[in-house]
């Protein structure tokens, strides 16, 4: 699906977002680096607290301000330009033209007081003033229909409260294609639908992204999601990446233990399973984390280097890093002895 | 083989084998009104349409299905929240409407509940100890001493420490919160716990903790379940009976295994399909089906599934289609069979 020959679209590097509260600072994203090329879907998958969906409010130029700041040193490459040099003005351009995103809860994210057709078209407006009011309530209910909204001539005059739940999602998924954008970001974008209904929207997704050749960031809590719909994933932390590889590589050889014991203790509709595995603990409090590794207190494998020292991202694979001691050559070589 | 494989999950489903709680052709309907003081009868919600079941000591009856199909009704009127418009549900065998004064507080002492949300489902201005103590000193009164050899045994047996019984509810994560949820609801010593999505609130890492908790805890007490999920893997790693429902109805009824193994209603089928997969190599059977959930306020005749069923037949949208054995254990309610 990656054409060779074409860059990455979005490249992230070392990116740091921290919060700086009066007690102190937290560390909601420390060193992130991934890279999203054309037409790709990367996963990024995480518990609470992971850093994942700071991650894509810092893509978007929308960390909460004043406390969120992103640190020095880092980069959000798009297209080869950093994002984070951007002025708010440019930002406003790049947002919703260029990078689009989903939010879980499509009653929030859509304006209660207006009908579904005019915030399409407020969208429309956005990436292209001189048009006729005509020729853009074409352009929505086009769009309705793109996302198959049944009826959209006159699902165009409906306000968001008329509608289901997967309904207004979709109408959610009108707007954030309105744009036309190159990446996507869809953040726990399907957690509130129905078993079907998600379904239904995550075959709507993939239809869309093979028509655009968007790429397409799916920000989760799900390996299902993942394993149905990732080409890429990457598996977030306490704040910083554990582990990236493709996502066959992943779910067949996980390098790293946190990756390892959250797959086993993940519950599986094709097969019984006797007793789950469960990581007994709990993540770390990002504004006191340990020096250490942050998974070393809930790690099977831990060993003293663990809780002195960081480790190192480390190449595990073909396209394929993590980030454990127990990967690094000094420690395969201390093993071996 | 000399014995019957028991379908249990867990090891001990102590096969006995006496029903706990039997519902026998429940109905709930929800009138809808118009007019301020001449309130006329406009309509009926058929939130639960005659639905059978019994729930077995020890064992955990999972009820499944989308928003809308009258699960939750369901597990109201088992908790007697709601009374049934129609149909006998019966405790130990005694029709549970005729309960008065003790019998009734004996039954509500019998049948706990733990909510889906932690967060709000613990009263934050009272000490952790006192509320999982509240139900039982209510009940029977006790001397401080044994209270408190009650409060330790319970903290110890849903893996807290004795200290925290002293903190207050914000200090813990999630995952604890709920622990604390299942101690209060296991004061009483119940006999049956609804438990109400569990753990669809709490991380993936924590799920996998409280879902053997809940596990162990049944085999150590022998409590039953009634458990409402729509997580199809949750459901079949924990339950020894599903009932899958449908804008009120009951579609299909089987132990675990045979339900997975056998899926038959096109519904149960459409819903695994769904179901995400736990591997990215794992192809499901594609089985479209579209639209959504009808609104129950005018439910489709006949099969209420029949509008988004792939295999519809003529007979479908007019005759309601009974729930037949298919099996000895296994129930369904489809046309094709």
């Amino acid at each position: 699906m990656v054409a060779a020959d074409t860059g990455p679209i979005l490249e992230v590097k070392d990116l740091r977002t921290y919060f700086h509260t009066r007690t102190g600072v937290v560390k909601a994203v420390d060193g992130v680096n991934f890279e999203l090329y054309p037409g790709e879907t990367l996963g990024v998958v995480g518990e609470s607290g992971s850093g994942k969906s700071m991650t894509s409010l810092s893509i978007m130029g929308l960390v909460p301000q004043p406390a969120g700041r992103i640190e020095e040193g880092s980069q959000i490459l798009y297209r080869g330009e950093n994002l984070l040099e951007k002025s708010p003005a440019e930002m406003r351009n790049i947002r919703g033209k260029e990078i689009c995103m989903i939010l879980q809860d499509p009653m929030t994210s859509l304006n209660p007081v207006y009908t579904v057709g005019n915030q399409v078209i407020e969208t429309l407006r956005q990436s292209d003033d001189n048009q006729r009011s005509s020729s853009l309530k074409e352009r929505a209910i086009d769009l309705l229909s793109k996302v198959k909204i049944p009826a959209p001539d006159s699902r165009f005059t409906n306000f968001p409260h008329q509608m289901s739940g997967g309904m207004r999602q979709r109408v959610v998924g009108a707007i954030a294609m309105a744009g036309s954008p190159n990446v996507l970001i869809a953040d726990e974008a399907t957690t509130s639908l129905d078993a079907t209904i998600q379904y239904q929207y995550l075959a709507l997704l993939k239809e869309l992204q093979e028509e655009t050749g968007m790429a397409i960031i799916f920000i989760t809590h799900d390996f299902g999601i993942v394993a149905k719909m990732c080409d890429r994933v990457a598996v977030m932390y306490a704040g910083r990446m554990a582990e990236i590889a493709d996502v066959r590589e992943l779910f067949n050889n996980p390098q790293h233990p946190y990756t390892e014991a959250l797959m086993r203790s993940v519950p599986n509709v094709d097969e019984d399973i006797d007793f789950l595995y469960s990581i007994e603990g709990q993540p770390p409090a990002l504004d006191n984390l340990p020096p250490g590794c942050s998974f070393a207190d809930r790690c099977p494998y831990v060993f003293d280097k663990c809780l002195e020292e960081f480790p190192p991202a480390v190449v595990a694979g073909d396209r394929h890093i993590a980030t454990c001691w127990r990967l690094t050559p000094e420690l395969a070589a201390q093993e071996a002895r | 083989m000399t014995q019957a494989v028991t379908d249990a999950p867990t090891s001990a489903s102590n096969g006995s084998g006496n029903a706990i709680i039997e519902l026998e052709n429940i109905r709930k309907y929800f009138p809808i009104t118009r007019g301020v003081l001449l309130r006329r009868l406009v309509g009926e919600v058929k939130a639960v349409d005659g639905i059978s079941f019994q729930i077995k000591e020890g064992e955990t009856y999972s009820l499944v299905g989308e928003s809308g199909c009258g699960k939750t009704t369901t597990a109201r009127m088992v908790l007697q929240v709601e009374t049934p418009t129609e149909g006998v549900m019966r405790f130990n065998g005694t029709d549970a409407s005729r309960f008065t004064g003790p019998e009734r507080r004996e039954y509500r002492a019998s049948v706990q509940a733990v909510f889906q949300d932690p967060w709000s489902s613990l009263n934050p201005r009272m000490r952790v100890g006192s509320i999982i103590m509240e139900p039982l000193l209510t009940n029977q009164p006790m001397g401080k001493h044994e209270a408190q050899e009650h409060l330790e045994t319970l903290l110890r047996d849903v893996g807290l420490r004795q200290a925290q019984g002293e903190y207050y509810p914000h200090e813990f994560s999630g995952g604890q919160r709920q622990r604390i949820a299942i101690a209060r609801a296991l004061s009483l010593r119940p006999k049956l716990i609804v438990l109400d999505e569990p753990v669809s609130a709490l991380d993936v890492s924590i799920r996998a903790q409280i879902m053997n908790l809940l596990r162990q805890l049944q085999d150590q007490y022998g409590v039953s379940y009634l458990l409402i999920a729509h997580n199809l893997a949750t459901v079949r790693y924990m339950s020894h009976q599903v009932g899958v429902m449908y804008l009120g109805r009951m579609v299909e009824q089987a132990p675990v295994r045979d339900l997975f193994a056998n899926p038959s209603h096109p519904y149960t089928k459409a819903l695994i399909a769904a179901s995400l997969p736990s591997h990215p190599d794992i192809e499901r059977e594609e089985m479209v089906i579209s639209g959504e959930v009808p609104s129950p306020l005018n439910p489709p005749p006949g099969c209420h599934f029949h509008p988004r069923c792939p295999m519809v037949m003529e007979r479908c949208s007019v005759d309601d289609p009974e729930l037949r054995q298919l099996s000895p254990v296994h129930q369904v309610a489809c046309h094709l069979f």
